[in-house]
């Protein structure tokens, strides 16, 4: 059982994560790096907003994620099977 | 696709000068050539465009946007500042806790 949250996500790095955000939108991406804020830097990244519609965008390349409004992340889960559940 | 380990401070070296995709937390995005950020994410982008749901709304040659929730240093004389809660110095300031949503370098859009 791994003793920090650090190196939980560290272990992700990698792998495609699925981040849920305060604003009731989700980032789903592969994880390339992160700081002690846990602000993120994903590749080939794909934005959800929670809507009736389910509008997405996507964007390739990189993005630097602020870590200020993430509630939750957990890998590769596609966001439709589990809604909004931010905190 | 290679894959390489990347910090933040990484990318945010790397990117300078670069076309960026800036969203905020509002939704709104604004797209332009990065000319400098610092660590709390407030950012300076030069031919900046302005979107809203999508839509082009407004150009501003120069725009800062302020990152964090930082209390702000920048001294404005009292008629300035009605103008820059507005937006219309180009500044943007974010309503909730980070104004900054993320920073995406541009290859296309959806």
């Amino acid at each position: 059982l791994d003793a920090t949250p650090a190196e939980l996500v560290d272990k992700c790095i990698g792998s495609r994560i699925h981040i849920v955000m305060k604003t009731d939108k989700e980032i789903v991406g592969t994880l390339l790096g992160f700081d002690d804020f846990v602000n993120m830097v994903l590749e080939d990244v794909t934005e959800f907003e929670i809507t009736p519609e389910g509008r997405r965008i996507t964007k390739l390349d990189q993005i630097l994620l602020n870590g200020n409004n993430i509630t939750m992340r957990n890998p590769g889960q596609k966001p439709h099977e589990y809604g909004s559940t931010s905190l | 696709m290679s894959l390489r380990k990347q910090t933040p401070s990484d990318f945010l070296k790397q990117i300078i000068g670069r076309p960026v995709v800036v969203k905020l937390n509002s939704g709104v995005d604004y797209r332009g050539v990065l000319a400098c950020l610092d660590g709390y994410m407030n950012i300076a982008i030069e031919q900046t465009e302005e979107y809203v749901n999508g839509q082009l709304k407004n150009k501003y040659g120069d725009a800062f946007l302020r990152g964090n929730n930082a209390y702000s240093f920048l001294r404005l004389r009292p008629e300035q500042i009605n103008s820059a809660l507005r937006g219309e110095m180009g500044f943007k300031w974010g309503r909730n806790a980070a104004a900054v949503l993320y920073i995406s370098t541009q290859k296309r859009k959806a």
